[in-house]
């Protein structure tokens, strides 16, 4: 494949077609969801708790109420008539899991700081926030716990009185004997890994306009959201109003990353005080309230068995994940992925992985790009690293050894993903080579004699996409609308939704490839539950594998209408639709695509006579791979591609202050067929970038007391551009022999071979210490403490 | 904001005009010079002003000689700090501000809109000036209807976001003597780029081989160090040794102490402060070397 990141060609299937709304974007002309001000527009301001474990005594809301520009002020005791509790977006129960009712305004208690518990409707907004500000509430203050092993102690503060103990769910992973497998391993290494709590950060907060229409009685809910379909079935559940009676639109999104997925309560909420003031009402996320929603956050403590020449035999893991308080959005089942994505790439049928996600006082999970998937590579990655150590072998060699060979796919892993495709030793050499992984090594050893401090660090990443949760509105589908008018025009009405990413551009060459018109004439609608077919919208890397795959099928079948009448018209058996014409193959002439539109919409009885005269379809697409019947050991296969890539990183730490700077940076990634390159190239870099953050420097920091301190991006410390090198990008292509296009999800990978390959490369930095790294962020106090505690160990 | 909630506006022509308007104010009263801080502060409700002061229209920049000393008008914004640095020599004090100048980060908007004197004001610990100017050993002058007086760095910074200035007082001007600096080093350590600095130290090599160095970041205001020559090098650890000494001495002097905060303990500042203040010293040592050798 020839494809590149700067052949912009005609815009068919595999070239850098630009973005389409990039202009739009670079001129500030896109319409966000702030920017939609309808006439009479009240707003909304939510008031939250600030206790991480109380039972609510009284809300006062009299001084809020009587401020003048307040127009009501709702607390969670009237909500609670009104509103049923959220449906979750994967039910608990369904997972074998605990639940808990989330409602809009909490009525009774409280589990978190920040917790809604009223809302008040102003004039303005900051008229709405001085209100909310007035609202006084009296708690009885109960302990909390905000350490996840902590709240495992029998004694440990319960997040939810009524359950027995503090875990949302226990479960085990993986088949073989990994115990006897250790026994017989020549060498076992532990280790112990913890990431840090993380946050999305998108440049635009969550946002919603809701306007419930009194005469008509339906309900138009506008919202920066990535699930509108979800979202209408959601507001229906809770508000009792019938779906057909509700839209919900997306508007320009800026950034998502799993944050707006649906689930969260002021969805709801917003809905509900329209219903209440009779007039739209919006409500736009502080981003103090954006960093509320947390990711990642995980302890695992493994131990992985090899033989001698580095051949991998066992792993054993057991991961403690920190939910924070229960929440109808999808966050709170990322750790599960955590658990299957283990153990990666590699060849260990003898695993056993032990998850407990647990309740703590702190905000909820969102679902993050990753989706626990990326909690798995840092895991793998440390293990494979700390066996190369330990049998003095160079890590790129005991990962040669490991991986699962290209022609063993598809491979079934010990937890059951079944991966259809990848040559991860491709992966291997192209980063290593596009880093210069030898020329760096021979530096890393002329600077240690001059006491600098090189380090190298790989890591594979194996990315499960666009998956199918059995049961829940987690598709593994999803439904397109192809359509042309009398002038040739398309429209193509998707149900998957664009977080800012670029796919609407993708579904639009595709179309276009398929149908053989150029892609100017394509128009791609999303987000708009009254105009696009039902669909799931976007995550888990799906757009292009699904809406692509249902946008061809449709295309394909206005082609052959477009071809059968064409032919006829030009009196030949068959032709073909190219460029915006039909043709003849033969080469006896052709007819331009509109005059065949108009010939099958307006001489349907005449040229087009027993051809039915449409020229739409609605198609969906299924991908292959997908299997929710449970095999013999109870695993299911909920994912269709596996996406691969491996990072190089090589990194220069300053062992007097911490502070790791990232020298060079490599991704090899395969992604199967790319439908636009430069799309999938700026995907993988912010997911490198995003990895990269969390890897050191991005960290939710809480008081004591639960509450979020680092809430600016002053105190949240996302990468900018001087932190991060320019990334040297090699792509290579193994098609999935399981979707439309041979093309598989993009978009995730990045984030967590990106956290492991620096865990790695600054352990490789600090050898000489004899540090550990057994945590990410590897902040400058973080690194300080590691090279401190690695001292004390050598001299007691 | 509603009509009652407005706050009182002016922005006076001149100096006097700023002075007239002071007149009588309290803590109600906030001053704007670029805005990047208090701008954002009113937009998030976390400041709420009774009046507002615009400095914008009242001069107070340019920077000029006077004395045996250069004299910077407090509205002089930073790329101005950056492009008044050339010609002079690497003791010069606008060489100090105009490096430090060069690290401030937010691009051009917050260059071009961040102002000296409003940097000074707003005495955030966790920022470059306050720790400049007492490496400096500038002087803050002060306007009010009952006169001018100035002020020592030293002095002028209290604590956190607190200085000794007056609510109807207005910082004009920024005295900054010709000292016997040979070279200025100076380094400011952050977490991430996107971080407030966690320990700042400016450093100057003096005429008779000693050294001028102070801290900032590190405490709630800045500190001016006792720091000798290090006759065997930075690294020496006995010298960082006496380095760590006079920290913790400068602060307890002043009754302050390591920050403790979201970013970096305070085991962690008192940690890196020898580090940096060695950083800083060994660029100034360079700096006078190389002038060393251009003279030579």
């Amino acid at each position: 494949m020839s494809a590149t990141a700067t052949d912009r060609g005609t815009g068919r299937i595999g070239q850098a077609a630009r973005k389409r709304d990039g202009a739009l974007l670079l001129t500030g002309g896109a319409r966000y969801i702030d920017d939609v001000r309808p006439p009479g527009t009240l707003y909304a301001a939510v008031v939250r708790s600030t206790v991480a474990n109380a039972r609510i005594r009284r809300v006062h809301a009299g001084e809020a109420e009587a401020l003048p520009g307040t127009v009501l002020v709702l607390t969670g005791e009237r909500a609670r008539d009104l509103a049923a509790p959220t449906p979750y977006f994967i039910d608990p129960l369904v997972r074998g899991a605990r639940r808990v009712d989330i409602r809009c305004l909490e009525p009774d208690r409280v589990v978190f700081v920040g917790q809604p518990v009223a809302a008040v409707v102003a004039d303005t907004r900051e008229g709405a926030q001085r209100a909310a500000r007035l609202v006084r509430v009296d708690y009885d203050v109960l302990p909390h716990v905000l350490d996840a092993e902590r709240a495992l102690e029998p004694d440990a503060p319960r997040v939810y009185a009524e359950w027995p103990d503090n875990v949302v769910l226990s479960k085990s992973y993986g088949t073989g004997d990994p115990d006897g497998a250790l026994e017989s391993a020549d060498v076992v290494v532990e280790g112990t890994f913890r990431s840090g709590r993380t946050t999305t950060a998108p440049i635009e907060p969550r946002g919603f306009l809701a306007h419930w229409d009194e005469h008509a009685q339906t309900l138009t809910m506008h919202g920066s959201c990535q699930n509108p379909h979800q979202l209408r079935w959601m507001l229906s559940a809770t508000l009792g109003i019938p779906e057909n009676r509700i839209r919900v639109v997306t508007e320009k999104v800026g950034g998502s990353f799993g944050l707006k997925m649906q689930g969260q309560p002021e969805e709801t909420l917003v809905a509900l005080l329209s219903m209440l003031a009779g007039a739209p009402v919006k409500w736009i996320e502080d981003r103090r309230e954006s960093f509320l929603a947390g990711s990642r956050q995980q302890v695992h403590r493994f131990t992985v068995g090899a033989r001698s020449d580095g051949r991998i035999v066992a792993l054993v893991d057991r991961i403690v994940a920190d939910a924070g308080a229960m929440t109808a959005q999808a966050g709170w089942a990322m750790p599960n992925m955590s658990a299957t994505t283990l153990p990666s790439g590699y060849r260990v049928p003898d695993c056993r992985i032990d998850l407990s996600i647990v309740a703590t006082n702190k905000p909820p999970l969102s679902a993050a790009r990753g989706f626990g998937k990326d909690s798995a590579h840092l895991v793998m990655e440390r293990a494979v690293d700390l066996v190369a150590r330990r049998l003095g072998l160079d890590p790129a060699v005991v990962r040669e050894r490991n991986f699962i060979r290209s022609d063993e796919f598809p491979y079934r892993t010990s937890t059951g993903l079944n991966i259809d495709s990848g040559d991860f030793h491709g992966l291997l050499d192209k980063a290593t080579t596009s880093l210069g992984y030898r020329r760096w090594r021979e530096r890393q050893r002329e600077a240690r004699a001059s006491g600098e401090h090189i380090g190298l660090g790989l890591a594979l990443e194996l990315t499960p996409e666009s998956s199918d949760s059995p049961g829940s509105f987690v598709s593994g589908f999803d439904t397109t609308t192809v359509r042309m008018s009398v002038t040739g025009s398309v429209t193509v009405l998707t149900g998957v939704t664009s977080p800012g990413g670029g796919n609407d551009t993708g579904i639009a060459q595709i179309v276009a490839t398929e149908l053989g018109v150029p892609l100017e004439w394509v128009r791609v609608v999303q987000g708009d539950t009254d105009r696009c077919p039902n669909g799931f919208g976007n995550f888990s890397g799906r757009s292009m594998v699904v809406g692509g795959g249902s946008a061809a099928l449709a295309a394909r079948d206005v082609r052959r209408t477009l071809a059968l009448v064409g032919a006829r018209m030009l009196g030949v058996p068959d032709a073909e639709v190219r460029d915006g014409a039909v043709v003849d193959p033969a080469g006896a002439g052709a007819v331009p695509v509109p005059e065949v539109a108009l010939a099958v919409l307006t001489r349907s009885f005449d040229v087009a006579s027993g051809v039915e005269p449409i020229l739409e379809s609605t198609r969906a697409y299924k991908p292959g791979n997908i299997d929710h019947r449970p095999d013999a050991h109870g695993r299911i296969q909920p994912y269709p591609t596996y996406s691969s890539c491996v990072h190089a990183a090589a990194v220069r730490v300053d062992a007097e202050t911490g502070r790791v700077e990232i020298a060079d940076y490599a991704m090899a990634h395969d992604c199967g067929t790319m439908i636009n390159p430069a799309l999938v190239e700026g995907q993988a870099w912010g997911a490198v970038v995003m990895g990269l953050g969390a890897a050191l420097s991005e960290q939710l920091v809480f008081g004591e007391d639960g509450a979020t301190l680092s809430d600016r991006f002053k105190s949240y410390l996302m990468p900018r551009a001087a932190d991060v090198p320019e990334i040297r990008m090699e792509h290579q292509v193994t098609p999935s022999p399981y979707t439309m296009h041979g093309n598989k999800g993009a978009g995730e990978a990045g984030v967590g071979g990106a956290q492991a390959a620096i865990a790695n490369a600054v352990e490789d930095a600090l050898s000489p210490f004899g540090v550990v790294v057994d945590r990410v962020p590897l902040t400058p106090p973080a690194v300080l403490e590691l090279i401190r505690r690695a001292a004390q160990e050598v001299a007691p | 904001m509603t009509g009652e909630d407005t706050p009182r506006y002016t922005a006076p022509a001149d100096l006097d005009g700023v002075v007239a308007a002071l007149e009588g104010a309290d803590e109600g009263t906030v001053l704007v010079g670029g805005g990047t801080m208090v701008v954002p502060a009113m937009t998030h409700g976390h400041v709420v002003p009774s009046a507002l002061v615009d400095l914008g229209r009242a001069g107070l920049t340019g920077i000029r000689e006077e004395d045996g000393a250069t004299v910077v008008g407090a509205m002089t914004d930073y790329a101005s700090l950056l492009a008044a640095d050339t010609d002079r020599g690497p003791g010069h004090p606008l060489r100090l501000l105009a490096r430090a100048a060069a690290g401030i980060t937010g691009g051009p908007q917050i260059r071009n809109r961040g102002t000296l004197g409003g940097s000074a004001s707003y005495a955030n610990p966790a920022s470059d000036v306050p720790g400049c100017l007492v490496a400096l050993g500038a002087r803050l002058r002060l306007a009010s209807a009952r006169g001018v007086r100035e002020v020592p760095a030293q002095e002028f910074f209290l604590g956190a976001f607190r200085t000794a200035r007056r609510p109807d007082e207005v910082l004009a001007e920024l005295v900054l003597p010709h000292g016997d600096a040979l070279a200025w080093g100076y380094v400011k350590f952050k977490l991430a780029e996107s971080s407030w600095p966690v320990v700042t130290s400016a450093a100057a090599v003096l005429a008779g081989g000693g050294l001028r160095v102070a801290l900032g970041a590190a405490a709630d205001r800045p500190v001016a160090l006792d720091v000798p020559a290090p006759h065997r090098g930075t690294a020496d650890p006995a010298w960082r040794a006496l380095v760590a000494d006079g920290a913790a001495r400068a602060l307890a002097d002043r009754g302050a102490a390591f920050v403790d905060d979201v970013l970096a303990d305070a085991h962690y500042r008192a940690a890196v402060t020898p580090v940096i203040v060695a950083r800083a010293v060994e660029g100034a040592l360079r700096g006078a070397d190389r002038q060393e050798r251009g003279r030579a």
